[in-house]
């Protein structure tokens, strides 16, 4: 069996190109959708956002506030959703040593989507007392009790011994991802209409809702996890021998699985309450990269991060374009292209050959 | 010198270790050996820093284990186990400079790819060095671990830095081949002012390469001696065995056979 060609890049030198591309997929995100803008109009309305640029007298007010508002928000939404999925799906597979984890199968997403639709249905109808005392927060903190409480039961049932059981793994994340799904279900049953439609919408991704507010707290979130777990490639790389070895490496290996449990549980269900469940990204973006040129992890982390932006822009292009006027619901799309990609990866790894491809 | 003192060791009402003393002298080749569930593992997660005994302390030249950072620990030891696999494709050469994580920060030095190469070179590996770890046959993945570990505790140069190097049952797997090579190597240390604490369960082959033996029994020491106490009597009675004596007329060496 021959080695695939690898990129002779370095990680340096694929992040440029990542970031190259992610500025054009930006570019190319903020100018598309039912308003067309060219790229010089998206420079001058972002210098004129940021109050780098006059702002000229003359009718073009709608367009500068279509694009401040709906439009540049959602950019940046749908990027840093993207890193983070990306980011998580690296953290994850590194956590579960095997290349079919994502934060869409662990339950990661389900059980956040669980948390953040029990604020959107009993929270604004009843001041309940639980919600109440975290006010606008109440929706991104049960988000993240519910992904992580779905999270840690997958990963206790699937390791054992040090070891981790794959179909344990996958088994535990249909059941935590059925009752999640079961629960956010009937939430939206008993909701009342328009609560409901939107709850169905939002389980299935989407990036119409995108607000400054939300964007910036998922955009701290993801900026702070990243921050803190960039720093383990190392430990992650050590953990690819098992628990043991990594402990003789001088790594504290139970530490490090909560901490970053609990980083990338923050990431993801902040995202998740803003964006609905998103599957698949997280297991595509690291596997692609995997192919391209490595599984270091100090290589895997930031790359990861951007291309996953980058993914997701296009997919939110594609979204807003396919169906016009109507958008398409990102899980689709991910799901259409990630569901394929997921069986391929299994079946490789069923014969055995799950280290041959990276 | 790696100096057990007075281990014991409890889990729930069950005593694996008992008031256990040994010391594994400095350059030398120490044999751990016994029969199944005596113990022995829990004496090399111990005497390795990574569990706590229940009572008494483990000192690596004088020094308590326990008072040692984790960095500095990792830096004075190393421990190959009996087989490392990897869900991930990894280049050789990576999985070697794993050994030099507790060495060095974000970029690896100039000296450490030097070391990892050296440590390729002495296991035999250095043209299959980019080759994917998971492609290699057995024999050679535990190459790869054993230069990793050589990597780890690498500062051979200096002769005044103790470094131990611990062997979990490292050629269980292996053919006659690769069993030889790994214990010639871990042997070829002892010149670099290493010492070798090895797990092993062929009493030929410890008896070859050992020069200090510390039997297990029921997590006490049977016997704690040099190749000259391994006797008949204390084998049939650790082992449950009974013990034959043959002669190897052309090296006159001292082989064991055993039947039940």
């Amino acid at each position: 069996m021959t080695a695939p060609t690898r990129s002779r890049l370095g990680t340096r030198e694929v992040c440029l190109l990542l970031g190259a591309l992610l500025i054009v997929a930006g570019v190319a995100s903020a100018c598309i959708g039912a308003f067309t803008f060219t790229p010089a109009q998206v420079v001058h309305y972002l210098a004129q956002g940021l109050g780098w640029q006059a702002i000229p007298a003359g009718n073009d007010e709608l367009g500068r506030r279509v694009f401040l508002e709906l439009r540049l928000p959602r950019v940046i939404l749908a990027g840093v959703t993207g890193a983070v999925l990306g980011v998580s799906g690296t953290l994850m597979q590194g956590l579960f040593r095997n290349p079919i984890v994502e934060p869409g199968l662990a339950g990661t997403s389900a059980g956040a989507a669980l948390g953040a639709a029990l604020v959107f249905v009993f929270g604004e109808r009843t001041t309940l007392a639980f919600t109440a005392p975290l006010g606008s927060f109440a929706v991104p903190a049960l988000a993240f009790a519910g992904g992580f409480a779905a999270t840690m039961l997958v990963y206790r049932l699937s390791v054992s011994f040090g070891k981790v059981d794959v179909f344990t793994l996958l088994l535990a994340g249909i059941a935590v991802n059925a009752v999640c799904g079961a629960g956010t279900g009937f939430l939206s049953y008993v909701a009342r209409d328009p609560q409901a439609r939107n709850i169905t919408f939002w389980n299935l991704g989407t990036f119409t809702t995108a607000e400054w507010r939300g964007v910036t707290l998922v955009t701290i979130c993801f900026a702070l996890g990243y921050a803190w777990c960039q720093r383990y490639g190392k430990a992650l790389n050590a953990l690819m021998l098992g628990e043991a070895e990594a402990g003789y490496l001088g790594i504290d290996t139970r530490r490090l699985t909560l901490m970053l449990l609990v980083v990338n549980t923050l990431m993801v269900a902040v995202a998740t309450a803003m964006v609905g469940v998103i599957a698949f990204i997280g297991l595509v973006v690291p596997h692609v990269l995997r192919m391209l040129k490595s599984s270091d992890y100090t290589f895997l982390l930031p790359a990861s991060a951007l291309l996953g932006a980058v993914v997701m822009e296009v997919i939110d292009i594609v979204a807003r374009v396919l169906i016009p006027p109507a958008e398409l619901p990102i899980g689709i799309i991910t799901a259409v292209i990630g569901a394929p990609v997921f069986l391929w990866i299994l079946m490789r790894q069923r014969r055995g050959l799950s280290g041959f491809y990276g | 010198m790696v100096e057990l003192r007075d281990i014991s060791f409890v889990v729930g009402n069950k005593r694996i270790l008992d008031g256990l003393s040994a010391e594994f002298g400095e350059r030398r080749f120490n044999v751990i050996l016994g029969p199944n569930g005596a113990g022995k593992s829990t004496l090399l997660k111990i005497a390795t820093g990574m569990a706590q005994p229940t009572s008494g302390l483990v000192r690596y030249a004088g020094v308590d284990v326990a008072t040692l950072g984790k960095d500095r620990l990792a830096t004075t030891r190393a421990v190959l186990s009996q087989h490392v696999e990897l869900a991930f494709a990894l280049p050789a050469e990576d999985v070697v400079m794993m050994g030099r994580y507790p060495h060095y920060g974000r970029t690896p030095s100039a000296r450490d790819r030097e070391i990892v190469g050296r440590a390729l070179e002495i296991v035999g590996m250095s043209d299959r060095r980019s080759q994917a770890y998971p492609t290699l046959s057995g024999g050679e993945r535990q190459k790869v671990q054993l230069a990793r570990v050589l990597a780890q505790i690498w500062n051979y140069d200096d002769p005044r830095l103790p470094k131990y190097l611990f062997l979990d049952e490292p050629t269980s797997s292996l053919d006659i081949h690769y069993q030889i090579h790994l214990l010639d190597v871990a042997r070829g240390l002892l010149d670099f002012d290493c010492t070798v604490v090895a797990i092993l369960h062929d009493v030929n082959v410890a008896l070859h390469y050992g020069d200090y033996f510390l039997m297990l029994s029921e997590g006490r020491v049977a016997a704690a001696t040099d190749g000259a106490g391994i006797t008949r009597e204390l084998l049939e009675r650790v082992f449950q065995v009974r013990a034959h004596r043959v002669l190897d007329p052309e090296a006159g060496e001292q082989l064991w056979r055993f039947t039940l």
